[in-house]
C-alpha cells in the first residue's frame, strides 16, 4: 500500500475548509438564488467543469425546470425538461447509453453527470454538470466531494424553497387583508350614499386599485329590461347592446378571455379584456370584465374570488339605490293620486241639491283612487239637472275625461237650447278630445220642478228604470250613441215623462249590474230591478242602501269595478 | 368621517400635490379632482408629496390608475415622494412600484423629471 501523498492530505484539508465554509454560509443564508449561484460556482471551480446547471421540481406542478445554469449549457432559465422520477435513482446518475429516458439535451450537450438534490423527506431536483474540461474522468474523490456539497447544498435549498413559500403565503395574506379592508371601506362608502353615480365611481376607483389594472367593464340586466351598462374605464370601444348580451349569457362562473371568447366577442378582442366574471343577485345578471394587469400577473383563483365579491357588492348596491328610486317615484305618483283623488271627489254634488218633488240619493266607489264614473245633480232655478256617466278604462285617463265632461255640464246648464242639440255638441267635444278608443256612455234629464216634466236623453248608456205602482219596469232608452265614438251626424232624440208621487228612478253604471259574486257569475238586471222593486216605498236613501247591501252580500264584499248609483224618488 | 386635504403649490413646470389624512373610498373623489383640474389646464408634470398621507385604500390607489394614461399621454407623468412605510407597504403589496416613479423625497422626484 502506497504512502500519503502529503499532497493529499493538504487537498483533504482544503476540501474539507470549503465543505465547512459552505454549509456555514448556505445555513446562514435563506436566499435561493445564492445557494445556487454558489452551489455551481464551488461545483464547477472545484472540478474544473466549464459548465453546470441545476434544475429543480416545481413544487405544484410537479415539472423540472433549470433554475439556474452557468457556462455554454444549451438551457435558458426557467425552461423546462422531462426529467424521470428522481426517487428511483441513487444519489448520482451518470448518463451513458442505458439512460434513454432522460432527454438527449443532457448527455448530448456534454452533461452527463446528475447528481441529486434531496433531503430526506423530499427530491428536489438535480445538479448537472459537464465533463472536465481536461476530458479527465472525474476521481472517486471528487465525485464524494460533490456529494457532500450537493447535500450541504440541498438542505439550504430546501430551506431557501421553504422561505419563498413562507414569504409568497405572506405576501397572499397581505393582499386578501387588502381586498378585505377594500371590500370594507367600500360597503362603509356604499352604505353612506343613495347616488348611483358617486358610488359606481368608487367602484370603479378600487377596482383599478385593488387589481393594478387600467380598463374594466361592467354590465348589468334586469330580467326582460335591455341590458346596461353600468361603469367602464379605459375601453377603446364601447359596449353596444348586443356585445353585452353575449357576455351576459356566458355560463357562470369565471372566464379566462382566450382565442376563443375573443373570436365570439369584439367588445373582449378589441378592448384587451383578459377576464369576465359573471354575478346573479335576484332577477339581475351582471358581468365584470377586466383588463391585463399592469403587473403582469394572469388572474389567479383567488383574484376571481374578489373580483366576485366586489362585483356582487356593487350590483347590490345599486339595485338598492334603484329599489330607492323607484319607491320615491310610486310615493310620489300616489300623493298625486291621492289630491287628483280630493279633487275628483269636489267634482261630485256634495250635498245633493233639495227639491220640493224629489228626493235624491247618491253614492259612488272607485275601485282605484281615481276613476271615470260620474254623477251629477245640479239646481238651476225650477230646472234640476240629473245625469250619470261611465268612461270607458279606469284610472287617471278615465278621470281627466270626467272632469271634461263636468266642467261641460256645468258651464252649458242651464241649457239655452234643447237637450238633444245640446247632448250632440257634448259628442263633438268629447269626439275631438279623446283618442278612437275612448267613450262615455251618458244619461242626462231636465226635470222642472213647476210642472214635474222629466225630459232625458241616453247616450248609449245603461237605460235606468222607472219604477211605478202597477205597472213593469220602464226602461228609458231614447237617445243615440255613446258620446266621443263618431260626430254627431244623426241628432239625439230625447224622452218626456210626467213623474208622480211614488215613481222611482234608478240611475246606475254597470259596475252595478255586472258585479260578479266569487263564482262568477254577474249580478244582473234582474236581481237590480228586484231589490228596487222591494224596497220602492222607502225613502231614496234607504233604497240605495238596500241595493249597495245586495251587492256587497251578493258579491261577498268583494265588487271590483268603479259603482256609482243615482236614485231618484218621487214624494 | 375620514380627514383628507390636498395643498397644491407650483414648482417651475411642475405642480406639487401635497396630500394629507386618509385617502380612501370617501376621499378619493378630491384626489380625482384635482387630477383632473390639472390635466384640463394641461398640467401633466404632477409629484404627488404623501409626506402627511396616513392611510391608503385600493380606492385611493385607483386614482392613480384611472389618470396615468391621460397624463402620459400628454407627456407628463405622476411621480410620489415622502411615502411613509406603512403606506409604501400598501402600493407595493399590490405592484404600483413597476409601474410609477416612488421617490424619497420631493427634490428627488423633481429632479427626476428633467433627468
Amino acid at each position: 500500500m502506497a504512502e500519503a501523498d502529503p499532497l493529499d492530505g493538504r487537498h483533504a484539508r482544503f476540501e474539507l475548509k470549503t465543505l465547512l465554509d459552505t454549509s456555514r454560509m448556505l445555513i446562514e443564508s435563506t436566499d435561493l438564488d445564492f445557494v445556487l449561484n454558489n452551489l455551481l460556482l464551488i461545483s464547477m471551480g472545484k472540478l474544473f467543469a466549464p459548465k453546470a446547471a441545476i434544475l429543480l421540481r416545481d413544487p405544484t406542478d410537479r415539472k423540472f425546470r433549470v433554475a439556474k445554469n452557468k457556462g455554454r449549457t444549451p438551457f435558458h432559465e426557467g425552461q423546462e425538461l422531462p426529467l424521470p422520477d428522481p426517487s428511483t435513482y441513487g444519489d448520482t446518475v451518470y448518463l451513458d447509453a442505458s439512460h434513454s429516458e432522460f432527454p438527449e439535451l443532457l448527455a448530448g450537450n456534454g452533461l452527463p453527470h446528475l447528481f441529486q438534490l434531496r433531503t430526506r423527506a423530499q427530491h428536489m431536483g438535480f445538479l448537472v454538470i459537464g465533463d472536465k474540461a481536461s476530458k479527465q474522468p472525474y476521481s472517486d474523490r471528487e465525485i464524494e466531494f460533490l456529494e457532500n456539497l450537493v447535500n450541504i447544498s440541498a438542505v439550504a435549498i430546501s430551506n431557501s424553497l421553504l422561505v419563498r413559500e413562507l414569504r409568497q403565503t405572506n405576501l397572499q395574506l397581505d393582499r386578501k387583508v387588502q381586498e378585505l379592508h377594500t371590500l370594507f371601506d367600500l360597503s362603509k362608502e356604499f352604505n353612506a350614499t343613495v347616488d348611483r353615480d358617486p358610488m359606481l365611481r368608487v367602484f370603479k376607483f378600487a377596482l383599478l386599485g385593488q387589481m393594478f389594472i387600467r380598463s374594466f367593464l361592467f354590465v348589468k340586466k334586469r330580467r326582460a329590461e335591455a341590458p346596461e351598462c353600468l361603469v367602464h374605464n379605459g375601453l377603446k370601444q364601447l359596449p353596444d347592446e348586443a356585445g353585452m348580451t353575449y357576455l351576459l349569457d356566458l355560463p357562470d362562473g369565471h372566464h379566462h378571455v382566450g382565442d376563443r371568447l375573443r373570436q365570439e366577442s369584439d367588445l373582449l378582442a378589441e378592448n384587451g379584456l383578459q377576464a369576465v366574471v359573471t354575478l346573479s343577485l335576484q332577477d339581475e345578471r351582471a358581468i365584470l370584465a377586466v383588463g391585463p394587469r399592469a403587473t403582469g400577473d394572469p388572474y389567479s383563483e383567488s383574484d376571481f374570488n374578489f373580483l366576485s365579491s366586489l362585483g356582487n357588492l356593487a350590483l347590490l348596491s345599486v339595485q338598492k339605490t334603484d329599489l330607492l328610486r323607484e319607491r320615491i317615484e310610486k310615493e310620489r305618483i300616489e300623493e298625486e293620486l291621492s289630491i287628483a283623488r280630493t279633487i275628483q271627489e269636489r267634482l261630485l254634488p256634495n250635498p245633493l241639491p233639495k227639491d220640493d218633488r224629489l228626493d235624491l240619493a247618491a253614492m259612488n266607489v272607485s275601485s282605484r283612487q281615481v276613476g271615470g264614473d260620474y254623477y251629477d245633480a245640479v239646481r238651476r232655478g225650477d230646472e234640476l239637472y240629473l245625469a250619470i256617466a261611465d268612461v270607458t278604462g279606469k284610472g287617471i285617463p278615465a278621470s281627466l275625461l270626467m272632469a271634461n265632461l263636468q266642467a261641460m255640464l256645468h258651464i252649458l246648464t242651464p241649457l239655452e237650447r234643447g237637450i238633444c242639440e245640446i247632448t250632440g255638441k257634448i259628442n263633438d267635444v268629447i269626439y275631438k278630445n279623446t283618442p278612437s278608443d275612448k267613450f262615455i256612455s251618458f244619461f242626462w234629464a231636465r226635470f222642472d220642478s213647476a210642472t214635474g216634466v222629466f225630459e232625458y236623453v241616453n247616450a248609449g248608456h245603461n237605460p235606468p228604470f222607472l219604477l211605478r205602482a202597477g205597472e213593469d219596469p220602464i226602461p228609458l232608452a231614447e237617445g243615440g250613441m255613446l258620446l266621443g265614438a263618431m260626430p254627431t251626424f244623426v241628432p239625439y232624440s230625447s224622452g218626456t215623462l210626467h213623474l208622480g208621487p211614488g215613481d222611482l228612478i234608478a240611475l246606475y253604471t254597470d259596475g252595478v249590474s255586472e258585479a260578479m259574486d266569487p263564482a262568477d257569475e254577474e249580478y244582473g238586471e234582474e236581481r237590480l230591478l228586484d231589490v228596487l222593486m222591494k224596497n220602492r216605498v222607502l225613502s231614496a236613501a234607504d233604497i240605495l242602501n238596500a241595493v249597495v247591501e245586495d251587492v256587497r252580500r251578493f258579491t261577498h264584499d268583494k265588487y271590483s269595478d268603479d259603482i256609482t248609483l243615482l236614485v231618484i224618488k218621487h214624494r | 368621517m375620514s380627514q383628507f386635504l390636498i395643498r397644491s403649490r407650483n414648482s417651475g413646470d411642475l405642480d406639487i400635490l401635497e396630500i394629507d389624512g386618509e385617502l380612501d373610498a370617501h376621499t378619493a373623489t378630491q384626489l380625482e379632482d384635482a387630477f383632473k383640474a390639472l390635466i384640463g389646464r394641461n398640467r401633466t408634470r404632477i409629484v404627488v408629496n404623501c409626506a402627511e398621507l396616513q392611510y391608503i385604500s385600493s380606492a385611493g390607489l385607483g386614482v392613480f390608475m384611472a389618470y396615468i394614461e391621460d397624463v402620459r399621454g400628454t407627456g407628463g407623468d405622476i411621480k410620489l415622494s415622502n411615502l411613509s412605510p406603512k403606506v409604501y407597504n400598501v402600493f407595493d403589496l399590490l405592484g404600483f412600484p413597476a409601474l410609477y416613479d416612488i421617490l424619497d423625497d420631493e427634490t428627488e422626484a423633481v429632479a427626476k423629471f428633467s433627468s
